[in-house]
């Protein structure tokens, strides 16, 4: 899409999330955030008097789908900048797509690290900013013992392999680790749910993601234990999926994230106000909503600068933005394309919302390969 | 060449099997790509033939597929192909992840569409009318272009690969250094001569290290 002095002309954006499947729950917060942040744009006159109009595909929660549909947003319709993609295995099959013909992807989930490319600005946090807190929290209030539980695909085993790292360089150890199918059913929590109690760990730590994360901690209060003794630990696990287990059956169990709804400041109470008034008072905020928000926010400043589609001169421009969003001051590390985030852990409380437990003093620079942290992940 | 029988005889053997060798050198240097295995989907008029014939010209296992199939075959190195406006609809594969090399094939009858061409991902454009030079070239720099992006792209993986095996490589050595109580440089020489010894690589002797050591602890 080039510029274009007088014109009205929409400025179109492709937006990829799963609005049925296993990924439903998650995505359909994220579809939110990123529709809640064009609404308020188009509001208040668009970019340079244009609107933003999205094209909206439901790749279903098959990932070849967000391949195919990122072709067909860039190809047939015109979009050079994608919203989109939770899972790890969605946005890897993004990537060939923009890659090649020079898109740029704004990813708005937590994931793995170890990733760089020029056409995808990354919003979520890296384990940086969440494992290694995390990991510290974790030893200092609960043990050294830990069970990994996740889900089967690239995302959960490479998040366990550094929370292996982590865990292992300051004295602790890894008791137990099971992986679940992508959308598994409560009959696979079963045998897991009997080897935790045999094996008695400390912490469960889980990388469950989807609608299956209702299945492990209904299995879990099923057994009995007290969360306060051995609580679920998690990345993924945010208000939504609480919602959808139930506010007793996440009572007690702890997040990481950058955000939580219960960050108390002005910025975020105002978006939470927007949000509940368009979808309903009931419905929480989370971290991935958040981070869709902030990025449309992020990419319609620097759209207002270029005023230009083009992949080369958004990316440019973008580097270094800063954008005071619902966590705090965010900002779009130059170095490597990703989002300079913040870190909390939160525990769930009886009313579905997380209290926080621990926050940063400041934004966590971006380090998706983890080069400033020591060759094994030692942390003094 | 020879010039007669008698000339033949009186030369030496090394030179008359240097001449042979140089005769299948020269034989191999104008078809350098024989034996490629090229789909050529365009319409039997006269260039199309033409098109054909030149392939075949070049030592080219060439396919001739007429009307375009709803998918471009994917059992082939190179596809010419016609190009239309549904063109990347019937391309099998993503962009950014070609299983053959894609020429264009543009008739000159319709306006020149340079972002359907994006679309496309191709590897080159062939003009119509054919002319023997353009086809050349067309099947060498696609050939080219196909193959180094695939080379590119297993170096990327290669990294990613190395990376965390470096990653993995780094806390097998720490743990031998604090378990065997020796120095890094030996422990890395363990990691290495174990690596030799069983055949296999340094980073599957790194985790069955860090797995046992987790098993016996």
């Amino acid at each position: 899409m080039t510029s274009s002095c007088k014109t009205s002309e929409p400025w179109r954006v492709g937006v990829l999330f799963s609005q049925s499947g296993y990924m439903s729950v998650i995505e359909e917060t994220q579809l939110r955030g990123t529709l809640t942040a064009i609404d308020e744009i188009n509001d208040s006159g668009g970019i340079n008097g244009r609107p933003i109009e999205p094209i909206i595909y439901d790749p279903g929660s098959d990932s070849r789908n967000y391949g195919l549909l990122a072709k067909k947003l860039m190809v047939e319709d015109g979009c050079s900048t994608i919203f989109g993609c939770y899972t790890s295995s969605s946005r890897k099959a993004v990537l060939p797509v923009v890659e090649r013909l020079n898109g740029l992807l704004w990813y708005p989930t937590l994931y793995e690290g170890f990733e760089f490319s020029s056409n995808v600005i990354y919003t979520g946090a890296t384990p940086n900013q969440n494992s290694v807190q995390l990991c510290r929290i974790l030893m200092e209030l609960y043990g050294t013992r830990f069970y990994f539980v996740g889900s089967d695909y690239i995302y959960p085993r490479e998040s366990n392999r550094i929370m292996r790292e982590l865990i292992r360089n300051n004295g602790g150890s890894v008791v137990g680790e099971s992986y679940v199918r992508l959308g598994a059913d409560r009959n696979s929590f079963v045998p897991i749910m009997r080897e935790i109690r045999q094996v008695q760990p400390d912490v469960i730590f889980s990388t469950v993601v989807g609608n299956t994360t209702t299945y492990l901690y209904q299995a879990y209060a099923d057994l009995g234990i007290d969360p306060r003794v051995m609580p679920i630990a998690s990345l993924t696990t945010t208000e939504a999926e609480i919602r959808a287990m139930g506010y007793d059956v996440g009572d007690g169990h702890l997040t990481a994230a950058s955000y939580f709804q219960g960050v108390g400041n002005d910025r975020n109470a105002t978006f939470i106000d927007r949000y509940k008034k368009r979808y309903g008072e009931d419905e929480p905020t989370n971290m991935c909503l958040e981070a869709s928000y902030f990025q449309v926010n992020v990419f319609a400043k620097t759209l207002a600068e270029t005023n230009s589609m083009d992949t080369s001169m958004i990316r440019q421009s973008v580097m270094g933005s800063e954008f005071d969003a619902p966590q705090g001051e965010v900002s779009i590390n130059p170095v490597w394309g990703h989002a300079d985030l913040w870190t909390r852990i939160g525990r769930a409380n009886r009313s579905g919302q997380f209290d926080i437990v621990f926050e940063s003093p400041s934004s966590v620079k971006a380090d998706p390969y983890l080069i400033g942290y020591g060759r094994c992940l030692e942390y003094s | 060449m020879d010039t007669n029988a008698a000339a033949k005889t009186k030369r030496p053997l090394s030179q008359r099997t240097s001449a042979a060798a140089a005769m299948r050198k020269n034989a191999t240097a104008t078809t350098p790509h024989q034996n490629l295995r090229i789909a050529v989907i365009v319409e039997p008029d006269a260039d199309g033939e033409r098109l054909i014939r030149e392939l075949q010209r070049l030592r080219c296992e060439v396919r001739h597929i007429w009307p375009i199939p709803p998918q471009l075959p994917v059992d082939c190195d190179l596809v010419f192909c016609t190009l239309v406006e549904d063109m990347p609809k019937r391309i099998p594969w993503l962009p950014g992840e070609p299983e053959a090399g894609l020429v264009l094939v543009d008739r000159g009858v319709s306006n020149l569409d340079l972002k359907l061409i994006h679309n496309c991902a191709a590897h080159g454009v062939l003009h119509y009318p054919v002319v023997q030079r353009a086809v050349q070239t067309c099947v060498a720099l696609a050939r080219e272009h196909f193959l180094y992006e695939r080379r590119l792209r297993n170096r990327i993986d290669k990294l990613d690969e190395n990376l965390r095996t470096m990653r993995l490589v780094e806390r097998a050595k720490s743990l031998l250094v604090r378990v065997k109580n020796v120095s890094e440089e030996e422990a890395y020489n363990y990691l290495r001569r174990q690596a030799m010894e069983r055949r296999v690589t340094i980073g599957a002797v790194a985790n069955a290290i860090i797995d046992s050591h987790e098993l016996l602890s």
